[in-house]
């Protein structure tokens, strides 16, 4: 037997509606339909699963050095397309959330605690920026990694000139760098600024990330450089904290239920 | 100090039915944790051996306080599973060299001990879990379905935060919080089944075996996701 409040189709008020609007009423119906949410997660965890085995989500993959709608655009089908199908799932997964967050406010308003009704709502909000962050990033994002001599000079993302410096590095038994850094000096009006950047601890300007991935002794010092900007990551972040706000909401407000 | 991690394996196996041979197995696991983590000036979470233990201690760490849940005072047959399951784990680790490297240095931070250990967690009330489910498809009493649920839904809470401080150790270290390799699809698609399970429950007591078999089947993944991907596939997951 259902619950009240909690029946399989929880966001499903019926439709009295007759007549031409019949049809898109249904449509609602089916949108805002908890079985057809659970349908779309398995239908995209099939396809992620897919895409692990394939060559196109590999960890040596050019996935991962294009932004994400860029590597679609110039991959072939063939090697895209369990991605491509993982999209269209998750954009109407997408809008499924928001219809069943919608109905459920609805159905269940002035109904129980508010803190209970919220917070899962609160958890499908943090979901539904996590999306929007990838969107961001699949759109705008933007690498370029380049191997670069101490002393030698790159253009920073807002188009100054910085020359890296001072590259050092501590290597442990087996040969292997244990710790290592390098020195970004920026001159500007005269002024000389230095920042360092080691792994874990990238320099940020305009937006973008300048990291330090590797690095050289001999024969000669040098650094490999990677610029990374990442648009989704602010969105991303909020979206974290949004689901983990009502995670925690609603840890405490189902304990000993 | 093999011996106890030997001695917390024999407990697992050959006590956990009594809760203090169950306690005693996870006191010494841990000992041998924090002497390891003491010669290494870490949390050992890396190669086989210390995340096969690591494991094996949080699958006994997060199913002791379920052995006091009102459900399973009365059981023998919860601790007896998940000593076997935390026994199990930790006899697989043996076999495996204790590697006393120091940590390459992009996974020198807090946010990579946090994003493990949290991940850890949540693989082993994943398992509690499991074994909830699987003594409820065995007896058909509803209460262990609701501890199945909180196990999960706890294990879930844990992923996630997993998951968060991942992706912000991954955007200071490679200035992304988010790489296609096979273990984070993985970490999707585990963190994608759980939602999955979670709202499973909504459906109503006529889909109780589902979400039974759901709670089996997500440690299952988990399972792929820890062990498979590190050993199938190619990944700087890996161990």
């Amino acid at each position: 037997m259902s619950r009240p409040g909690f029946t399989g189709e929880a966001c499903l008020a019926p439709t009295a509606v007759k007549g031409p609007t019949t049809m898109l009423a249904k449509l609602y119906d089916r949108l805002a339909s908890l079985t057809f949410g659970l349908w779309l997660i398995g239908g995209v965890c099939l396809f992620l699963a897919v895409g692990s085995f394939s060559g196109g989500g590999a960890e040596g993959s050019s996935i991962n050095d294009l932004p994400l709608f860029q590597w679609l655009a110039e991959t072939p089908l063939v090697v895209s397309w369990w991605l491509w199908a993982a999209i269209a799932l998750l954009a109407i997964l997408a809008m499924n959330t928001v219809l069943c967050s919608i109905e459920s406010v609805r159905m269940k308003y002035r109904r129980g605690n508010f803190l209970v009704l919220i917070a899962p709502q609160v958890m499908h909000a943090g979901f539904l920026l996590i999306v929007l962050a990838h969107l961001f990033s699949a759109r705008g994002g933007y690498k370029q990694v380049m191997p670069i001599r101490e002393g030698g000079v790159i253009m920073g993302p807002d188009g100054s000139r910085l020359q890296v410096a001072n590259i050092s590095a501590a290597m442990g038994p087996m040969g292997f760098p244990v710790d290592y850094s390098a020195e970004l000096r920026t001159i500007t009006g005269g002024r000389q600024d230095v920042a360092t950047i080691s792994p874990n601890h990238p320099y940020f300007s305009k937006g973008a990330g300048i990291y330090l991935k590797e690095v050289a002794v001999e024969p000669y010092r040098a650094a490999l450089i990677e610029i990374h900007r990442e648009p989704g990551a602010g969105v991303a972040l909020a979206g974290a904290l949004l689901f983990t706000v009502g995670n925690v909401v609603l840890l405490a407000v189902r304990r000993g239920r | 100090m093999k011996w106890l991690l030997i001695a917390s394996i024999v407990l697992y196996l050959f006590g956990a039915h009594k809760r203090t041979l169950f306690l005693a197995g996870l006191a010494a696991e841990l000992a041998y944790l924090a002497v390891r983590g003491a010669a290494l000036g870490r949390l050992p979470l890396i190669g086989p051996h210390d995340t096969l233990v690591f494991f094996s201690a949080s699958v006994a760490v997060m199913a002791f306080p379920f052995c006091f849940a009102s459900t399973l005072t009365g059981s023998r047959r919860f601790s007896w599973g998940a000593g076997l399951l935390a026994g199990l784990f930790a006899l697989l680790a043996l076999p495996f060299p204790s590697f006393a490297m120091p940590l390459p240095p992009v996974l020198r931070t807090f946010w990579f001990e946090l994003h493990v250990a949290l991940a850890f967690f949540a693989y082993a009330l994943f398992g509690v879990g499991g074994l909830l489910g699987a003594m409820f498809l065995f007896g058909r009493e509803r209460p262990l379905l609701d501890l199945q649920y909180r196990a999960s839904l706890v294990g879930y809470s844990f992923f996630s935060a997993s998951m968060v401080a991942g992706g912000i150790w991954g955007y200071y270290a490679w200035g992304t919080y988010w790489l296609w390799t096979p273990k984070e699809l993985w970490t999707s698609i585990l963190w994608l089944f759980y939602s999955l399970y979670l709202h499973l429950r909504l459906k109503g007591a006529r889909w109780d075996g589902v979400v039974a078999w759901g709670g089996i089947a997500g440690f299952a993944v988990a399972l792929f996701t820890y062990l498979g991907v590190s050993m199938l596939m190619k990944s700087s997951h890996s161990f």
